[in-house]
């Protein structure tokens, strides 16, 4: 299965040096709106990331929308990623979807679950807010 | 490869097409040659387990892995090497003593510092103590002519040197303080032991905890010193090897050390100690101390020197580990940024949270060094802060 959000990001990060690759992601973390203060609270932070990160989500005609935040620039520009990828999909093709432009742009490593800004956390809790907006549907 | 890193084949390599730079000694240090061809050796030439058979491989091995105990216990200037127990770390050893004093321990407290490891808190508070903290200043100098030692105090546990900001801590005086009210301490030298000469005499403590993995010998091997005077501790671990005469209806354990050392022990581990000191005598303490405070200096005064970094901690005698953070900048990215620079440092809490929120900061970045770290590597330090800067402008 392809896509071509995922497709676009992994040209954009084709060949590039790693110092290249985290002046990108720094770059995607300043275009990226903050999530207010207020929102920033422990019930919206994910546990396990050496960097903070927030999440909140809301429906749109049927579809998931989330914002994320990090307090990391890094993390927070994989969170700008992330969130071209997932946002305004339906609950079911989120919880279903394969993240695969994570692996392709050489972030894999950020991904093990021992790893600091624990993503392997961050895609779980997503997916797991899909989940729940899709049983939800189905009743 | 230049000085002392040239024994050591780990620090030849480049990482991301850059001579790697390893300042993340005190997580844990490199090994030297001489330290991992007496691991192989010992398992090619004299391994066995020890003080159990009869036959030639096991007297070898016995006799190396008590050779391996002389060596520590001069090398920390213990009585004898009675005083001596193989563990399997700092944090092991210091569990180990929480798990022996718990009697006396429970209800009461147990007089720490606000730079304290997590290994030298939670094993106090599982045995049912609750740690206090002896008061510092901004710069974390120990205030140690307000120390209050009260009744419920029933130990004082201490870092010899903190593994976030460096700072050495007068453990000498700490341990004459606690002579006056007859409380004994213990010493967590798991920073200390790499980097500066011990003398457990002179310093006067009752308990001293390291790891094997921090002074150039394997993981999984530390060594707890013990004084005399606790010579009939209750040991905290029961099994072979460490009793006397076993029934069902009573158990007599033997004299220390092999009271505190039930089941087999860590045999190549404790070896690989034992060939960790020679190396470090071979080149010896003094000339260690002297090369690695000029590192320590030079690496000081280049980081203070830049308008944008924050540098955590000003006591009187530091050593080994210096923390920081950038302006504005989070030190997970600064930490990343410099990984791909070939320069390996440490971010977060460093298992230290008290000290982290006592600065109301989530974590730093650590730059920590060896005796085979140079001025070379510190400018290579301060090259990969100044990329990061970089990038965020
Ligand atoms: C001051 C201090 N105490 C205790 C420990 C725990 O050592 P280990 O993990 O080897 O048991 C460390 C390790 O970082 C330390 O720096």
């Amino acid at each position: 299965m392809t896509d071509a959000i995922q497709d676009e990001i992994i040209r954009e990060f084709d060949g590039l040096e790693w110092l290249d690759k985290y002046g990108l992601l720094i770059a995607s973390a300043k275009k990226l709106e903050p999530m207010d203060e207020d929102s920033r609270t422990d019930e919206n932070s994910i546990s396990g990331c050496q960097s903070k990160v927030w999440i909140q989500s809301y429906k749109r005609d049927g579809k998931l929308n989330f914002n994320l935040d990090s307090d990391a620039m890094i993390t927070k520009g994989i969170m700008a990623l992330l969130l071209r990828v997932v946002n305004n999909r339906y609950p079911q093709e989120i919880a279903n979807i394969n993240l695969y432009f994570i692996e392709e742009i050489g972030l894999k490593s950020n991904l093990s679950p021992a790893r600091s800004n624990g993503l392997e956390s961050i895609i779980k809790r997503i997916k797991e807010i899909a989940k729940n907006e899709a049983l939800k549907d189905n009743v | 490869m230049t000085g002392f890193a040239k024994d050591f084949p780990i620090l030849e390599q480049k990482v991301y097409g850059k001579q790697l730079v390893y300042l993340d000694n005190a997580a844990t240090t490199q090994k030297p040659n001489s330290v991992i061809d007496t691991i192989s050796d010992f398992y090619r030439t004299d391994y066995s387990n020890i003080h159990r058979g009869v036959h030639y491989l096991s007297e070898r091995s016995s006799e190396r892995y008590e050779e391996a105990r002389k060596k520590i216990s001069d090398f920390i200037g213990a009585r004898n090497p009675g005083e001596v127990t193989f563990t399997a770390g700092t944090t092991d050893s210091i569990n180990q003593v929480a798990r022996s004093l718990e009697p006396s321990l429970k209800g009461n407290e147990v007089l720490v510092t606000g730079v304290e490891h997590h290994s030298n808190i939670v094993p106090w508070q599982m045995a049912g103590a609750k740690p206090r903290a002896i008061e510092m200043d901004e710069d974390c100098n120990l205030l140690l002519d307000s120390i209050d030692i009260t009744k419920k105090t029933k130990l004082i546990a201490i870092s010899h040197v903190s593994n976030v900001l460096g700072s050495v801590n007068d453990i000498k005086k700490i341990t004459e303080i606690a002579k006056d009210h007859d409380v004994p301490v213990l010493v967590d030298a798991a920073q200390s032991i790499q980097h500066l000469p011990l003398d457990v005499k002179d310093i006067g403590c009752d308990f001293l905890a390291a790891s094997g993995h921090k002074m150039y010998a394997s993981t999984g091997v530390g060594v707890l010193y013990t004084s005399d005077r606790f010579s009939d501790l209750m040991p905290a671990k029961g099994g072979g090897g460490m009793v006397d005469k076993v029934s069902l209806e009573k158990t007599t354990y033997q004299e220390p050390p092999l009271r505190y050392e039930a089941g087999t022990p860590h045999i190549a581990g404790a070896i690989s100690m034992g060939a960790a000191i020679d190396y470090m005598q071979k080149i010896g303490l003094d000339k260690i101390e002297k090369h690695e405070s000029d590192v320590y200096s030079y690496a000081r005064d280049r980081l203070l020197e830049m308008d944008n970094v924050t540098v955590y901690g000003n006591t009187d005698r530091m050593c080994g580990s210096i923390s920081f953070n950038m302006d504005q900048i989070h030190h997970y990215d600064a930490g990343l940024i410099m990984d791909k620079m070939g320069v390996a440092v440490r971010t977060g809490h460093h298992c230290a949270q008290p000290l982290m929120k006592s600065f109301a900061i989530e974590g730093t970045v650590r730059a920590s060094f060896a005796l085979y770290n140079t001025k070379e590597d510190v400018d290579r330090l301060i090259e990969g802060i100044e990329k990061v800067e970089m990038m965020y402008t």
